[in-house]
């Protein structure tokens, strides 16, 4: 809804992408005077997605120019418009014809600012459309981005909504640089969400988490991203709550938004349409390598096109080579399994079944040496008790190490073998302790009253069966009260 | 009327500036010459036809004379030989040669040719958009007319009827690909009826000849009848470049034949040996006190590169 037109005061409609980004285009136009748009089709047909639809009649053949079809033309009389002064938006109709324009908007767009020193600029805004999905064959359904972010001088940004679209659309056209901005075009009406009506304008270079998480980030744009929430809502049903971060902006690269997310969860899964080698997930996963190697709790992983050189037309092919949410939510079980134990925090394996034991033992207010020595000889004569599961085999530690929990104020230090934990009087009579990465059984003694204690025994029951936790148990029980 | 005196103040002006930067970077003073001997007349007779600050230029590299013309300074030129950061093109970021003032609205001019020529299409583009009635001038050279970019421009302009000139200064090489390897057209101003435009030719050693041209030209684009396609031909008379060795493509009497036309002298004797003696004379000291002051200047902090990629 443009201004001057009555509006409900800021409420949000429901839009397609494609009806977000028309009206990001009428109502720039509507605002400034010199934002003119240029492209094949953008006029009397309305583009070949209709992303122009009515702006002609509106704006008039002046400021909406058909152009002949001649993409190098198109960006460089772009470029020289926005040197003039003016605010263009070139349309090219699919993102793969942008290559016939890659030395103008590479070799001049990104580099006149620079080039002269500041004195000369070009603000500018190609819009593109770009990816598969519709049988468009080799020519007509390419990602791009990937050329285009290794540009220093250019932006580039890639919105997965239409709230974004309008808002980042709106501010590529102000920004005093020169933008591609990428549309998917899968995205154009299967995509439908809030918009702002009246002037919304987005930051550009800012990414969002569009769904919060602790057990991995997911990090997408475009349709992928839609794909990535799909998984994300598939994987919540198995009990992982994957975050998803959406770029919007690829250049410049959100760095702190990727890094903060990825510091939290320490799992990253990067996710792009665009082939595998030398695509943004190379950059990603280098820059979680770069800032987070000690934090990284698995190995990172990139879900992307395959290496080939076009897209096919024929269904089942095509279909094949999509990256979709089946193979992100198999990553993301990957990164969970492939987990290592986090250096710096406690990790639980959430796919690690425990089997709990509970006796009652007699012993004084003062028991700590006894029980102590006590788990010491227990772990002793049941090594499978001071072990680590792992799926390669059950591992005996060499030595038995006790982390001793003595609450809050005095954690263990987590570097042990076996764990007890005794939060004194005046804690609670029972509770079952947890057990830590790296070890088979934690053993909790709870709070002595009438001469008497709770002592519970949890097992990581990959490695110890129940019985044998009730026989370590009795054991350590045998061990306080005899002699 | 073209101001003969002037004309020559300026065509001169350039082959001494010229002379000194191939001297000097013969000399290993500086890294890259680019000759602009036997083409000063082109720039100089376009340059003076337009509205210095006004119109536009989208120029050719070897348009030294027409910089001049349009207020670049002797020591700015200098500047921008010795890559210093009083270089107003680029601060000593491209090699000589590579033009552009915003203030002088002289396009920037990059490395490959002629990309500039689009640029200059949407300039003349938003000039109507904005209502100004100024023109773009849009120069290039024989090597640069063969691209399809150039096809591109000239036809949307044509369409449009923007207000532009296209200028191919045809110096019958592109480095050493000879006229013949290039078009077979005998003139490239043939080529301007395929876009629905005039197309003139003329001898670009004789600058009234292309100032009548060129004026003719803005005229018409000015008054809104379109672009104009004007062929100059003429001859560089050294190498390509400082990294170049002519005598392997050309044979040294084609040379001379030029030179014997060489359009700074056939100015000289319109105008008289005493007065292009006098500007022969002061036009030698600016050029010395142009190189002297530019080798003295300091460089940039190397801190500075970092700055410019985006705004602020």
């Amino acid at each position: 809804m443009a201004r001057g037109e009555p509006n409900d005061g800021g409420a949000e409609r429901q839009l397609t992408l494609v009806e977000a980004v028309r009206e990001a285009l009428a109502e720039e136009m509507e605002r400034d005077p010199t934002v003119v748009v240029l492209g094949e089709d953008v006029g009397l047909l309305g583009g070949v997605f209709r992303a122009t639809e009515g702006l002609s009649a509106r704006f008039g053949a002046g400021r909406v120019v058909d152009t002949p079809m001649a993409e190098l033309g198109i960006v460089g009389i772009a470029v020289g418009l926005a040197m003039r002064g003016l605010r263009p938006v070139a349309e090219i109709q699919f993102a793969d014809f942008l290559h016939a324009a890659a030395d103008q908007l590479i070799g001049e767009a990104a580099r006149i600012r620079w080039r002269s020193a500041g004195d000369w600029t070009c603000p500018l805004v190609v819009r593109a459309a770009y990816g598969a999905g519709f049988r468009g064959g080799p020519y007509h359904s390419q990602s791009v981005e990937a050329f285009y972010c290794h540009v220093p001088g250019l932006k580039v940004v890639a919105p997965s909504f239409p709230a974004d679209a309008k808002g980042l659309l709106t501010a590529a056209i102000r920004d005093p640089d020169p933008v591609l901005f990428l549309e998917h075009k899968l995205t154009y009406r299967a995509v439908k969400g809030p918009v702002p009506a009246g002037e919304h304008v987005a930051q550009i270079g800012r990414a969002h988490v569009v769904r919060s998480g602790d057990a991995l980030t997911i990090v997408s744009y475009g349709r992928m991203l839609h794909e990535s929430l799909a998984a994300a809502e598939q994987l919540a049903d198995l009990g992982i709550e994957a975050e998803v971060l959406d770029l919007r902006t690829l250049l410049p690269l959100d760095r702190p938004a990727i890094i903060e997310s990825v510091r939290r969860t320490g799992r990253l899964c990067v996710v792009h349409e665009d082939t595998l080698t030398m695509g943004l997930g190379a950059e990603i996963v280098a820059l979680a390598a770069e800032r987070l190697a000690g934090e990284l709790r698995a190995p990172p992983i990139r879900v992307a096109m395959p290496d080939i050189a076009g897209i096919p037309v024929q269904d089942p092919l095509e279909d094949a080579l999509i990256p979709g949410r089946h193979r992100i939510v198999d990553a993301a079980r990957t990164l969970l399994r492939g987990s290592r134990p986090a250096r710096s925090a406690a990790a639980y394996d959430a796919a690690a079944a425990e089997a709990s034991s509970v006796v009652e033992v007699a012993m004084p207010e003062e028991h700590l040496e006894r029980a102590l020595s006590a788990v010491e000889r227990a772990c002793r004569e049941f090594p499978v008790c001071n072990a680590e599961f792992t799926w390669d085999g059950i591992k005996a530690h060499d030595a038995v190490r006790i982390d001793l929990d003595l609450g809050p104020r005095a954690p263990c230090r987590g570097d042990g073998t076996f764990t007890v934990t005794d939060f004194g009087p005046g804690s609670s009579a029972l509770g079952l302790p947890a057990v830590r990465p790296g070890q088979t059984a934690a053993l909790r003694i709870g709070a002595v009253r009438d001469g008497a204690a709770w002592l519970a025994l949890t097992v990581d029951h990959r490695a110890v069966d129940g019985a044998v936790a009730g026989r370590f148990l009795r054991r350590v029980k045998e061990l306080i009260e005899g002699d | 009327m073209i101001d003969l005196e002037r004309a020559y103040g300026l065509m001169t002006l350039a082959r001494r500036l010229d002379e000194r930067m191939w001297g000097l970077a013969r000399a290993g003073k500086a890294h890259f010459a680019v000759p602009c001997a036997g083409h000063e007349a082109i720039g100089a007779g376009y340059a003076l036809a337009l509205g210095a600050g006004h119109d536009f230029v989208a120029p050719h590299y070897r348009d030294l004379s027409a910089m001049l013309a349009l207020g670049v300074s002797p020591r700015e030129v200098m500047a921008s030989f010795f890559a210093r950061p009083r270089d107003p093109s680029s601060r000593g970021r491209q090699p000589y040669a590579h033009w552009g003032s915003k203030r002088l609205r002289i396009l920037t001019l990059g490395g490959p040719q002629p990309n500039h020529v689009t640029h200059g299409v949407g300039i003349a583009w938003g000039s109507r958009l904005l209502g100004e009635d100024s023109v773009t001038w849009i120069a290039f050279g024989d090597g640069g007319a063969q691209k399809g970019e150039v096809h591109e421009a000239m036809n949307f302009a044509a369409v449009h009827r923007l207000p532009c000139v296209f200028c191919v200064e045809n110096n019958l090489y592109a480095q050493s690909v000879p006229a013949r390897l290039q078009h077979a057209v005998t003139s490239l101003s043939q080529r301007a009826a395929g876009y629905g435009m005039p197309g003139v030719a003329v001898d670009g050693m004789d600058v009234e000849q292309v100032h009548a041209a060129a004026k003719d030209a803005i005229d018409r684009a000015r008054a809104g009848g379109g672009p104009t396609l004007i062929e100059a031909s003429c001859y560089r008379f050294r190498a390509n470049t400082s990294n170049d060795d002519d005598s392997r493509y050309r044979p040294a009497d084609e040379a001379a034949r030029w030179r014997a036309r060489d359009p700074v002298r056939l100015l000289a004797g319109r105008l008289g040996a005493r007065r292009a003696r006098i500007q022969d004379e002061s036009a030698e000291a600016v050029a010395a006190d142009a190189a002297a002051w530019a080798e003295a200047q300091p460089w940039d902090d190397p801190a500075s590169a970092l700055e410019h990629t985006y705004a602020g």
